[in-house]
């Protein structure tokens, strides 16, 4: 077996083909490596600069302010999901949803649905990153080359000698073709490799990534060798796999995606905006009664502190940024759950492609799927909630100004990966 | 000629003889037929509600009740990008970017709410559109279709045969041309429906024959290709390789790797950093709601002598309203400088990006094919600076007013005294003075302007590919 290993690897680099194959997918293994290491240390680095200048900057705000009101009013916090050491594998959603916000006090459906997005061109083309190298161009690589082996063989008029010789047909392609698939992997792997051990992502991950490249590229090793088993034209053959090939790694995704986007609608995210808005806006003309109601349903323990005597006052203010995001919350709740669904539904689909389940699995790893984005927006939703929990209590029962006191202002960490 | 013609439609008799042919013309057929379709239907229903919702936005505004002016600023506005006639075909930067904006006083928001954040997530592609086809899926077809023809007549032996005859190499080059020429010509049929319909409604006629023209030359840069490697590559499947390669390369790879270089090579920090930095110079400002802080005594002093009075009680107008004025004024120039940066950071990422059309027709396309519809990042970035210019003059006109129709000592009391609070309150006819807002593309002329220099490297690249096609066919040999 050895023998016959390293006698199909010395046929395989006298092929010029191959070796144009198998150079360019190391050399864009490299490159995708390369660009999403560059890209996620980058956003580590913004994350770092911006940790400082977000403390620098409430500190200043606070500075200045002489009650609890003024100091929610100003101090904005900084909330974040840095990319996880696999990110640079699989950038996914981080170039759709945001993963970064500051947010304050006021009505937080105003501030969470803000897109830091970058460059709209980039998501439109989107990144060269390892998912997508291994999940598309890769298999297309394979293809170019193994489908001809066996048709080269009969077109050169070797096919039935080479068989007679061999006696097994198994001897014959088996070695060949594993030859062309190991080397094949290696070109894509060991770049990839080097790259987590100098992320210093977790070995067990890096397993377990590279054991789903191994076998969604061996379910494609397996639909080229079927296919090019049959006695027809090499040309034909290429032209049946690129056609299945495009079935699978594009057209059934896209048309996935359409029938997904339509069969499970999602609100008019502006609505939520207009009805926060409506609600915030309107507390200025309506009785300061209707406003501290639904407040209090909701914190029935300040139902004492709750009389409003003056046109303004800071914690009539914050109620009602309060009950603008309690008008908004059902449609906001459908939004979040219609994303879930959609990826839910996404998740399952992707099973009748190699190449979405393939890059969904690392966008999975990575921490960049839809459902950590989402996990991210309920992260800054519980942090607010805690900053509520902080100043609540300061502005109804009137404490005094203390800025002391802020050195217990809740801080954001993100969520370990 | 005559002979041209002669070999061009022996070709498409071949062609129409050829299941795999016609199956993958048709399954092409019913792709762009089905996501024309679905495309159409569904920006024209986008550009029917958003038209809608801006309406209800600014009636929204007209009716809010009689209010403090500076609720209203608060109160803001949406702005509502509608999609232009073309994006029928090209949606561009739609879906990624979100469509409406919330204009409100001393911020500019983002434009929120994209597709592309909420939909369902299949990995690699954005979502096809007519436009994707043309640009990803319609050369491999021509590949598939073309690259046997010079090597289909070398691999039966015609070849030799067609030359010993003393046909020339030229005129046989000429013929397999034509026939790729018609292929590329039936392949225009439908977007040249789709640019119609485009015109029929309402965009101007130049942009839509541009269109179809700079697709037809993109269609040929393919064809030329496949003609020059079928006449210099020695057998079918090799050409079929190397065609398949190209195509790799140009569509999937190089273009995705221009967006790695793009965001590597040039830093633009998105809006969350740049705000920063910017906050820390906007406090030096001053804080406009706050009369009373430092940053105003200058504007004070310089109000106090103009009008010859000892206190700003004594002033004829409202002091909180110049300052709101004034402040707002300040802090727009410093918003706009940092939203000024920021798109030209983008600018110059896309320009980088730009440059790998030199290695990609596929880019050069999508650029000029997005200019030409009025969907690419430039008219995107017109789109932020018109709602921004909107924002600024119903923010400054109510300002105008908190100014003029209140008294200070009301408007300074209004915390405290009720009584006060309601003689604050400015009649509700004064909101009349939002502009209404309707984003249109760019005129045509500067639409032609950013795809010329995409659609004349096409050009180059046809006029290249050309080239090598009379080169290989005048060493054509059996």
């Amino acid at each position: 077996m050895i023998a016959a290993l390293s006698r199909e690897g010395r046929f395989m680099l006298r092929d010029r083909a191959a070796v144009v194959w198998l150079a360019l997918a190391f050399a864009l293994s490299v490159a995708a490596i390369a660009f999403g290491i560059a890209e996620v240390r980058e956003q580590r680095g913004t994350i770092a600069a911006l940790v400082e200048e977000d403390a620098a900057d409430r500190a200043n705000a606070i500075a200045g302010q002489s009650d609890w009101g003024g100091v929610a009013y100003n101090a904005f916090h900084l909330t974040y999901a840095p990319p996880s050491d696999f990110a640079f594998a699989a950038l996914g959603q981080r170039d759709a949803s945001p993963w970064l916000h500051r947010v304050r006090m006021l009505a937080l459906e105003g501030q969470i649905h803000e897109a830091d997005t970058r460059n709209a061109d980039f998501g439109l083309i989107g990144r060269f990153d390892f998912a997508f190298l291994t999940a598309t161009v890769a298999p297309l690589l394979l293809i170019l080359l193994l489908y001809d082996l066996r048709s080269a063989e009969r077109v050169a008029g070797r096919h039935d000698l080479l068989l007679a010789t061999a006696g097994a047909e198994r001897a014959v392609w088996l070695p060949r073709s594993a030859v062309r698939f190991g080397a094949l992997m290696l070109a894509l792997l060991v770049p990839f490799w080097v790259g987590a051990a100098l992320e210093g992502a977790s070995a067990f991950v890096v397993a377990r990534a590279s054991a789903v490249v191994l076998v969604m590229l061996g379910v494609w090793w397996l639909i080229t060798d079927r296919l090019g088993r049959r006695n027809t034209a090499p040309a034909t053959i290429l032209t049946t796999l690129i056609g299945v090939w495009l079935a699978l790694a594009l057209l059934l995704p896209a048309l996935a995606k359409a029938a997904i986007d339509a069969r499970y609608p999602v609100p008019e995210g502006g609505e939520i905006l207009l009805l926060q808005r409506e609600s915030v806006n309107s507390a200025w003309d309506i009785p300061k009664q209707a406003t501290m109601e639904p407040f209090l349903a909701r914190h029935p323990e300040w139902a004492e502190y709750a009389t409003i005597e003056r046109p303004f006052e800071w914690k009539w203010y914050y109620a009602f940024q309060q009950v603008g995001d309690q008008a908004a919350e059902p449609l906001a709740r459908q939004y979040r759950a219609a994303r879930l669904a959609r990826d839910a539904a996404a998740g399952k689909a992707a099973l009748v492609s190699p190449a979405s389940l393939l890059e969904r699995y690392f966008q999975h790893l990575a921490g960049t799927d839809a459902g950590a984005m989402i996990a991210y927006e309920d992260a800054v939703r519980a942090y607010h909630a805690r900053l509520r929990a902080f100043y609540y209590p300061l502005l109804f029962r009137d404490e005094p100004y203390d800025p002391a006191l802020l050195e217990d202002l809740p801080r954001f960490t993100p969520a370990a990966d | 000629m005559s002979t041209a013609i002669r070999i061009a439609h022996e070709e498409w008799r071949l062609w129409l003889r050829s299941r795999m042919v016609v199956a993958a013309a048709l399954i092409v057929a019913v792709l762009i037929a089905a996501t024309g379709a679905l495309t159409m239907e569904r920006l024209t229903t986008q550009a029917k509600q958003r038209a809608a919702q801006q309406e209800a936005a600014e009636a929204a505004f007209f009716a809010q009740p009689d209010r403090h002016p500076h609720r209203m600023v608060h109160y803001g506005h949406y702005a509502f990008r509608l999609p232009p006639p073309l994006s029928v075909f090209d949606p561009g930067v739609d879906m990624v970017t979100g469509q409406s904006i919330f204009l409100e006083g001393h911020r500019q928001n983002t434009a929120m709410f994209a597709d592309a954040k909420a939909s369902a997530n299949m990995g690699g592609f954005a979502a096809l559109n007519p436009a994707a086809l043309y640009q990803l899926l319609l050369p491999l077809l021509l590949i598939i279709i073309g690259h046997g023809v010079v090597l289909r007549e070398r691999e039966s032996g015609t070849l030799g045969v067609l030359l010993a005859q003393g046909q020339s190499a030229l005129a046989l080059a000429g013929g397999k041309a034509l026939a790729l020429l018609g292929v590329v010509a039936l392949f225009m049929l439908p977007l040249a429906l789709m640019a119609a319909y485009g015109v029929a409604a309402g965009e101007a006629a130049g942009p839509a024959i541009a269109l179809v023209a700079g697709y037809g030359l993109y269609l040929m840069v393919w064809a030329a290709l496949v003609l020059a490697v079928s006449t210099l590559v020695r057998s079918r499947s090799a050409a079929l390789g190397v065609l398949t390669a190209c195509w790799l390369a140009m569509v999937l790879v190089v273009p995705r790797l221009g967006i790695n270089a793009a965001s590597a090579l040039v830093d633009a920090p998105g809006k969350i950093e740049s705000d920063l930095v910017m906050l820390s110079q906007e406090r030096k400002l001053g804080d406009g709601h706050n009369a009373s802080d430092p940053a105003f005594e200058q504007l004070k002093q310089d109000l106090l002598d103009q009008y010859g009075v000892e206190s700003v009680e004594e002033l004829p107008i409202n002091f909180r309203g110049v300052v709101a004025s004034y402040s707002e004024e300040k802090l727009t120039g410093l918003l706009n400088e940092f939203a000024e940066r920021r798109m030209q950071s983008e600018a110059r990422q896309s320009e980088v990006f730009g440059r790998f059309a030199l290695a990609s027709p596929t880019l050069a396309v999508g650029a000029a094919s997005r200019a030409l519809a009025g969907t690419d990042l430039a008219t995107h970035h017109r789109f932020l600076r018109e709602t921004e210019s909107v924002r600024f003059g119903f923010v400054q006109a109510l300002n105008e007013m908190h100014a003029t129709k209140l008294s200070y000592i009301d408007d300074a009391r209004r915390s405290v005294d009720p009584e006060a609070e309601a003689r604050t309150r400015v009649n509700a006819q004064a909101w009349a003075v939002l502009d209404r807002f309707r984003f249109a593309p760019d005129p045509p002329a500067e639409r032609f302007a950013r795809a010329f220099g995409p659609l004349t490297l096409l050009a180059g690249w046809l006029a290249a590919l050309a080239a090598l096609v009379v080169y290989a066919a005048r060493r054509l040999a059996p």
